[in-house]
């Protein structure tokens, strides 16, 4: 078995190659300490590829490249591919040059040689190979060719390795480059000029001054629309349906000599919690199918650079847009779709700011209350919410810019790629593993705390009992006083959003039944306009659903877990409070 | 002069990059050397980041890094 480690610079279709080499055979992990995916694959019996970052150079000090770092040095590693984008050589051998000092043989493998033929670059590997001193194989990823030359160089170990020329001891970048042009200079021939290429005509229009922005929201929205529209919720409320109308009153029915208790816990607990997680995952999908196109497309860069000023303001980069876009629908693929973020500092922020972007799930509570507090104005206030979480993660990104993550201040320096059509196969590969991971790590923690749930609601201490007369109702009358200076005090409410956590549209039906009946004429007698307002802001911006919270501790661990928590509630009570004194305030006044 | 001084669509060559020397290796990474030629390709319509083309490839920068890197006619 020999192991080799797949090296290059971002955009030069390292993943397409390592999918080409490896197939669906490859494992998804974690780099230790950081959220950088590890992936590794196989071919054949004996070749292991790990597929490292993309990266420029060695040294300029980011995880990705510490990480890649590590693992050439280790003694396992017996070859390094090295993928290059033939249409852009000297910056692309830059990195080539770095690889020489792990003294490890290398394969250049040259892609995208029919893009650089088109530009006019011709190529002469056996020159270029002698000077480098490393094995060069030409091929074109996506038209797959040469891909079976890298794989037989591989399965037999074809490569030489190269002894470091001695005639330069190469240190500074300068030099370095003035090597590679000189290389370049006898290896490569260019024919024809400076024609203006099919990226520079689209980004014309799609980065035009006036264009720009609208065509940017147009992406935004087809990308919102099909995820929570045409195609993931439809399939979503089907799975849904599926398992409420259909799968849960069957296994009702095989259980119905059994206890009443066990019923509950396989039919709300078991069930219900399972279910939750799996009518995510058509969501989950397709957003990532979305996104894999945009960010495969060369758009995405573009999307950071056109957002960069405004996010800027709440300590991140342009990219951190679309996570927090996202997080409208649902926090969980906000979270999840942090990774594609440049700096560890970027996705970490932008974790803890996602939950603030109001989801779908939270809309019924809105819906609810609006509607009874704000006849005729229902619009505005569920929009003011939307708005008020916007500003607060502004707010609260400043906060968190200027204190705990302080230290770590990335320049913003983005690569805008040339456009291209991407792979099918890359895209569902990509997307699958999202759907597959979800599936795994986050079912196990929302099925164990769903079942905490259900035996905090279901019991007493003299055995199975109803909500009201719960564990979760002690509880919930254990806290009410926290809720009094907010102006919604009651023990129903403190109940309901506990069982909010579960997931946040669970608050309505919680009061349903906590408040047994009819709640357009109930609430009035447990609100007043302020107090439900209040309510409101409160739902908006307290702790994350289980969900949302399993997504940050997979991501990120459970220190950044009980951070998002922690800072969720004490933001969501003081707003609260602020709101609710600052209107008796006005109102006394008026 | 900094490479913020050019017009979209001129074109320079580099004097020399400055600024904290975490963002100057990077750049130099990229091939920012002195000598090399860069071309201003564009800005956001918020007028900051910037697109500069050099050696082929197109990176955005914000302003505030661009700054740092000095150029001269040529």
């Amino acid at each position: 078995m020999i192991t080799a480690a797949l090296l290059g610079n971002p955009n030069v279709g390292k993943t397409t190659l390592f999918n080409a080499l490896t197939g669906a055979n490859q494992y998804v992990g974690n780099w230790a300490g950081v959220t950088i995916e590890k992936k590794e694959g196989f071919f054949g019996k004996n070749v292991k590829i790990v597929d490292l970052p993309g990266i420029y150079a060695m040294d300029t000090y980011s995880n990705e490249e510490k990480i890649s770092k590590e693992f050439l040095q280790r003694d396992d590693v017996d070859v390094v591919i090295n993928i290059v984008d033939a249409s852009n050589l000297s910056r692309n051998l830059y990195l080539t040059f770095q690889l020489r000092q792990f003294n490890k043989p290398v394969v250049l493998v040259l892609n995208m040689m029919d893009v650089a033929k088109a530009k006019g670059i011709e190529i002469d590997c056996d020159k270029l190979s002698k000077r480098l001193g490393v094995t060069v194989i030409p091929i074109s990823a996506t038209k797959k060719t040469g891909i079976n030359k890298l794989k037989e160089v591989l399965e037999n170990s074809n490569f030489f390795t190269s002894l470091i020329d001695n005639d330069c001891q190469l240190d500074n970048e300068a030099d370095i480059y003035r090597h590679i042009e000189e290389i370049l200079k006898e290896c490569t021939r260019t024919t024809g000029g400076d024609t203006i290429t099919p990226t520079e005509r689209i980004d014309k229009l799609v980065l035009n001054k006036y264009l720009a922005y609208p065509f940017f929201i147009l992406v935004m929205y087809l990308i919102f629309q099909f995820t929570f529209s045409w195609v993931g919720q439809p399939l979503s409320d089907m799975l849904d349906m599926l398992v409420n109308d259909y799968l849960v009153p069957w296994v009702g029915s095989l259980l119905s000599d059994s206890n009443e208790w066990f019923q509950s816990l396989i039919i709300d607990g078991i069930m219900g919690g399972v279910g939750s997680v799996i009518v995510f995952l058509p969501v989950i999908l397709t957003l990532f199918l979305g996104i894999s196109f945009l960010e495969d497309s060369g758009y995405m860069a573009r999307a950071a650079f056109l957002m960069d000023k405004i996010m800027r303001r709440m300590g991140l980069s342009g990219k951190a847009f679309i996570p927090m876009m996202v997080g409208f629908g649902c926090s969980v693929p906000g979270i999840m779709s942090t990774r594609t973020l440049e700096s560890e500092k970027d996705r970490r922020l932008t974790a803890l700011l996602v939950p603030l972007m109001s989801c779908n799930a939270k809309l019924p509570v809105y819906v609810l209350l609006a509607s009874v507090f704000f006849p005729g104005n229902q619009t505005l206030i569920i929009f003011s919410l939307y708005l008020l979480g916007i500003a607060m993660a502004f707010i609260v990104g400043w906060i968190f810019d200027k204190t705990i993550f302080k230290k770590d201040e990335e320049p913003f320096i983005i690569e805008l790629p040339e456009y291209k059509m991407p792979e099918m196969r890359d895209l569902l590969i990509h997307t699958w593993r999202k759907g597959e991971s979800f599936l795994k790590k986050m079912g196990t923690v929302i099925f164990a705390a769903s079942v905490i749930i259900w035996f905090l609601s279901s019991f007493n201490f003299s055995g199975f009992a109803d909500i009201n007369d719960s564990f979760l109702s002690y509880l919930g009358k254990a806290i009410n006083p926290i809720f009094i200076p907010l102006g919604f005090g009651t023990w129903q409410n403190s109940v309901s959003l506990l069982t909010g956590i579960v997931a946040k549209e669970v608050v309505v039906g919680s009061m349903g039944v906590l408040y047994g009946g009819d709640l357009k004429s109930i609430l009035p007698g447990f609100f007043n306009p302020l107090s439900a307002y209040a309510f409101l802001v409160f739902v908006l911006l307290y702790t994350p659903c289980i969900s949302t919270v399993a997504a940050v501790k997979k991501e990120y661990g459970g220190k950044m877990m009980a951070l998002s928590i922690v800072y969720q509630i004490l933001l969501a009570w003081v707003v609260a409070f602020i709101v609710y004194s600052l209107g008796n305030l006005i109102l006394g006044i008026i | 002069m900094s490479i913020n001084d050019l017009k979209t669509g001129q074109s320079a060559v580099i004097h020399a990059i400055g600024g904290n020397p975490k963002l100057a290796k990077r750049l130099k990474a990229l091939g920012y050397i002195e000598g090399t030629r860069v071309t201003v390709r564009g800005s956001a319509p918020l007028g900051d980041p910037i697109i500069i083309k050099l050696r082929g490839f197109d990176i955005a920068l914000r302003r505030k890094d661009a700054e740092f890197i000095k150029v001269r006619e040529g």
